[in-house]
């Protein structure tokens, strides 16, 4: 049980981890990623890889939406950027796998700033719209620049090699998916303790009164828009090495709309809700199958039901976060933890 | 923040653990794994050729297996999206140990093909007859259960040939990876019958509306306009149209726009409506077909073009298991390939008409069929097409 | 070879025609807006539940297709009415944001339960309009897109005048225009959201019945709804005229773009017009410029 925490200086404040517990709890954390995978069969780390993946990019969505308050429906496009940069390049110039997870994040950041532009003129809905846009124009660039992309086709990527060991299983791309997956995440969590986190959280709650602080707008939104694609086009480059190929429907709309969805159920602005959503939506549909496979022997007709069903329980999850838990799964977390800080005492 | 993470992890450890717990089948069981979408768009092949390889695998199980060792069908629905094929691969690779694998779409076959290679156990096929999955060197452990796309156009156009020599013929392709695949390739083999391609039409996917397109097809004329990378919509509005404007071009479809019950959804305007088909249909009884009798016997309502092809492709890596194990080799992918590759002349049971070979990747043969509405049948307007490799 | 200006009559005809479609769905979309503020992404959605719900009157049940269409608009319009009360009104006040990733879930719920009782197949809905092709001159228009534009005409009218002179219309422009003194008048505001809702719904559906009878319907028919938001945006989210204008020239640019370009330039040709919409008028070309005070 614990009381309270009482801090002496803003530093203390702002620290990522506040105690000893949470440190300890930490290192567990870190253990069991690691020791995860001599546990699971090729089926979970095929499953784990892809939650982290998907992790990534939601950190990276969750900046710009969540913490600057800037919705977009172009986060699969921009993954898309990342992917086809290092389909490219692994294919074609077989450069090393970090430079090209790095030129993917980057220029997907570049494409993210020239698709930021307008959001100085526009806002909410109506930037939401303009990111559609530019995922629809950057298919139509995916599906018929022949010459680079390969056209509907697609790029094959061989695996990624790591001191000479091809990565061709998703037991051993985990080694590489993860730790990217974690450092990711703490540097995420530790934006938000420097002045342009705290910039990009001015222009959520309130841009104009942002501005009249001293916060330049267009720099700062298009440094969002920046970090986010950053981390949206390495989530790509994962994505293209993990499934070795890369074609222009591997990214449709409905993959952006799973991001937000993913937010949204983990809870806006906030690094946790980031990773619990992407991981939770993950697993939605394998839950889903599980259940199906549990309820198959009285209803044998239910596997037919089962992609409906995943489609009404993905809207389902949306909506009744957004109605019911609109701070996500987040919130349910840290009210779980207060629960147990007090509990012998107050239940 | 960390403990649930921690505890899901927990959660995922334990899943593992229950999924491993699983009761193991009979050890000699030879396991035909499949990505089968059994729901979303694809759902209504995806039942069929579920259906089509249980048939088969139930009738080569009662007549005792392969050499004693029973066949059993593991797969799971993938809602045809890549993502969850892949998922269902990995589980069942990881609980069944599969050595023949039927995977649902061009993208999978794609996707998964490095892993089958490295695995190195399976032989795979599956429901996209891409063209580019006709490539031995690329595509080693693959095949496909009829002509690839490129070859279904080459039947088409070999017919229109005979037929109508010189004839002018427009294509019309869904803004898709299938709708695109044939398309290419597809004019310069138009060029070489002596046809001419007089216009190319592609539809964005998923658009309903086709007026403008009508238009451009009425200008220019043709005597045969072929659709590709569609199950129906919108087929039968340009047909619709195209008659109304008097347009005298009849229309040919490929495979997966073939199936009967589908054809003559579109009721009246389906007549004539021509296209390929390397298999026959469910309800023909002419000649010796004991395999289509067997199936009108354990089913006796229609069943789908779908199933024939989950049903062929099931005979094809049963036919290869046996070859393979007859010869005491083991099974891997490139032994089950080989075998597969030695079949020659073989005879599928009236389900193709002709006997098949399967000297690369595909079978290049297939037969022209146009709707009869009034039987509310396909028949056959030609004989068997065979390609030369 | 000459210019066919006959083929470019009749492409513009045809682009007319499935934009009177457009303009009917964005008048769907703007009474939402104006009237709720809510930025409707499951109007695509609600299009093809309209058309499915008259294939199940129309197809299974056998009804007349007159009956069948009134039956698809009551479904709508109830459809409309619950989902204004037990899913808009608990989020109104909420960030605009919510509001509308709350209909982007609705529309994944709506394809959902489209599929579990229709399933993903496509089907044709009953053919009930007129088939003899229509010559205007030596221009050739489908029937099915000439008497849709009709219907949709006569609909948008009808509509137009009940904004201007009906009661409950004149009740919708007030809450539209300040919702306080609205409140103040006397008029009942969240009677209006919900009727707003139930219009909007029903022609929605109305617009669904349309679509499905030219193209057929499937659970994927809701991309229609991407393009009715590249109408609003470009006419501005909470102008009818704007809707009218920006449907028909929306179809226009696509079928002009469908039949120079090629079938793929379709998208990309309304997304870019869209992009650059969005840079030189950010409020659409009819839409009001709202004014942001601290």
């Amino acid at each position: 049980m614990r009381i309270a925490s009482a801090k002496q200086t803003y530093a203390a404040d702002e620290a990522l981890f506040d105690s000893a517990a949470q440190r300890g709890w930490f290192a567990v954390l870190l253990l069991a990623l690691v020791l995860f995978p001599f546990a699971a069969n090729q089926y979970w780390a095929y499953l784990a890889c892809l939650a982290l993946i998907n992790v990534i990019s939601a950190t990276g969505l969750n900046i710009l939406t969540g913490y600057t308050g800037l919705v977009s429906l172009g986060q699969a496009a921009f993954m898309g950027v990342g992917a086809y940069t290092v389909a490219v390049l692994e294919a074609r110039l077989g450069t090393p796998f970090l430079l090209n997870l790095l030129a993917g994040g980057a220029l997907a950041a570049a494409v993210g700033m020239v698709v930021g532009i307008p959001s100085l003129r526009v806002k909410g809905l109506y930037l939401a719209i303009a990111t559609i846009a530019a995922s629809i124009i950057l298919h139509f660039v995916f599906a018929n620049w022949t010459a680079v992309t390969k056209g509907v086709s697609g790029i094959n990527v061989p695996p990624a090699r790591v001191l000479g060991i091809d990565l061709d299983t998703p037991f051993k791309l985990y080694w590489v998916i993860m730790p990217l997956a974690v450092l990711m995440l703490l540097g995420a969590a530790n934006l938000f303790r420097t002045r342009i986190g705290r910039a990009f959280i001015a222009i959520r709650d309130r841009d104009i009164s942002a501005e009249v602080l001293g916060i330049p707008l267009l720099r700062t939104k298009l440094m969002s828009f920046a970090l986010s694609s950053f981390y949206a086009g390495v989530a790509g480059g994962l994505w293209a090495y993990f499934f070795r190929v890369v074609t222009p429907e591997s990214f449709p709309l409905i993959m952006s709309i799973f991001f937000l969805a993913a937010i949204i159920v983990g809870g806006m602005g906030t690094i946790l809700g980031a990773i619990l959503g992407a991981v939770f939506m993950t697993l939605v549909p394998e839950l889903l199958k599980l259940g199906v496979g549990l309820v198959s022997p009285f209803w044998p007709n239910a596997a037919v039901v089962l992609s409906p069903v995943r489609t009404v329980v993905f809207g389902g999850l949306i909506v009744g976060f957004l109605i019911f838990e609109p701070q996500g799964l987040a919130e349910m977390w840290r009210r779980t933890r207060r629960f147990f800080h007090l509990w012998p005492f107050k239940t | 923040m960390l403990r649930l993470t921690r505890r899901g992890l927990g959660a995922l450890a334990l899943a593992a653990g229950v999924a491993a717990s699983l009761p193991a089948k009979a050890a000699d069981d030879i396991v035909l794994g499949g990505s089968i979408p059994m729901t979303g768009v694809f759902a209504f092949a995806g039942i069929g050729i579920q259906a089509g390889i249980t048939d088969y695998l139930k009738i080569v199980n009662d007549a005792g297996g392969i050499k004693g060792r029973k066949v059993r069908f593991a797969f799971e629905d993938t809602a045809y999206k890549v993502d969850a094929s892949v998922a269902v691969f990995n589980k069942i690779v990881a609980q069944d140990k599969p050595n023949l694998y039927y995977g649902d779409s061009t993208a999978f076959s794609k996707t998964i093909n490095p892993e089958l290679e490295r695995n190195g156990t399976m032989l795979m096929a599956g429901a996209s007859f891409a063209t580019e999955l006709n490539d031995p060197k690329k595509y080693p452990l693959q095949f496909m259960a009829g002509p690839d796309y490129t070859e279904m156009f080459g039947i088409l156009l070999r017919y229109i040939a005979k037929e109508k020599p010189g004839a002018k013929v427009a294509f019309v392709n869904s803004d898709t990876e299938f709708g695109r695949d044939p398309i290419a390739t597809s004019e310069k083999k138009a060029a070489e019958l002596g046809l001419k391609v007089v216009e190319k039409i592609v539809t964005p996917p998923g658009s309903v509306d086709v007026s403008t397109e009508v238009l451009k097809l009425r200008r220019a004329a043709p005597d045969y306009t072929i659709f590709h990378g569609y199950v129906m919509a919108p087929i039968p509005e340009f047909i619709a149209q195209a008659k109304q404007m008097g347009m005298t071009s009849k229309f040919m479809g490929t495979f997966w726009s073939m199936d009967n019950s589908m054809v003559q959804k579109m009721g009246e305007l389906a007549d004539g409506f021509m296209g390929v088909m390397p298999y026959r249909y469910y309800y023909d009884d002419e000649g010796n077909a004991p395999m289509l009798a067997k199936i009108r016997e354990m089913r006796q309502e229609y069943q789908s073009t779908p199933y024939l092809q989950g049903f062929l492709t099931a005979m094809l890596m049963v036919e290869a298991t046996k070859r393979t194990l007859e010869s005491g080799q083991e099974l891997t992918g490139k032994n089950l390939k080989a075998a597969l590759n030695s079949i020659k002349d073989f005879d599928t049971g009236g389900i193709i008409g002709v006997p098949i070979s399967v000297p690369g990747n595909s079978i290049p043969v297939g037969r022209i069929y146009k709707a009869d509405v009034k039987k509310k049948l396909m028949v056959p307007a030609s004989d068997w097409i065979k390609l030369e490799q | 070879m000459d210019f066919d200006w006959l083929l470019l009559f009749e492409v513009s005809l045809a682009g007319l025609g499935t934009g009177g479609l457009y303009a009917l769905t964005a008048l769907a979309f703007v009474v939402i807006y104006k009237a709720t503020r809510v930025v409707n992404l499951a109007i695509g959605e609600i299009l093809m539940l309209g058309a499915y719900a008259f294939f199940g009157f129309a197809a299974s049940m056998a009804l007349p297709w007159w009956a069948a269409a009134l039956g698809a608009l009551a479904v709508a319009g109830v459809f409309g009415a619950v989902v204004e009360r037990l899913v808009i009104r608990p989020m109104l006040g909420e960030s605009p944001i919510s509001v509308f990733m709350v209909t982007v879930g609705l529309g994944s719920m709506l394809v959902g339960v489209v599929e579990l009782i229709w399933t993903a197949d496509p089907h044709r809905l009953p053919e009930f309009m007129p088939n003899t092709p229509i010559f205007i001159g030596e221009a050739f228009l489908a029937p099915k897109i000439g008497y849709g534009f009709l219907v949709a005409a006569v609909v948008i009218a009808a509509f137009v005048l009940a904004f201007r002179y009906w009661r409950g219309g004149v009740a919708l422009r007030a809450t539209a225009s300040d919702q306080a003194a609205a409140y103040s008048m006397g008029i009942n505001v969240p009677g209006v959201f919900s009727l707003a809702w139930v219009i909007a719904c029903m022609v929605a559906a109305g617009a669904g019945i349309l679509v499905g009878s030219i193209g057929g319907i499937s659970s994927t028919m809701g991309v229609f709804g991407l393009s009715v938001l590249v109408v609003v945006i470009v006419g501005g989210l909470d102008s009818v005229p704007g809707a009218l204008v920006g449907g028909l020239f929306i179809g226009l640019v696509e079928a002009l773009a469908g039949s120079y370009l090629g079938g793929e330039f379709k998208l990309l040709a309304t997304f870019t017009l869209l992009v650059a919409v969005l840079m030189v008028r950010p409020y659409g070309l009819f839409g009001t410029r709202e004014i942001e005070r601290l």
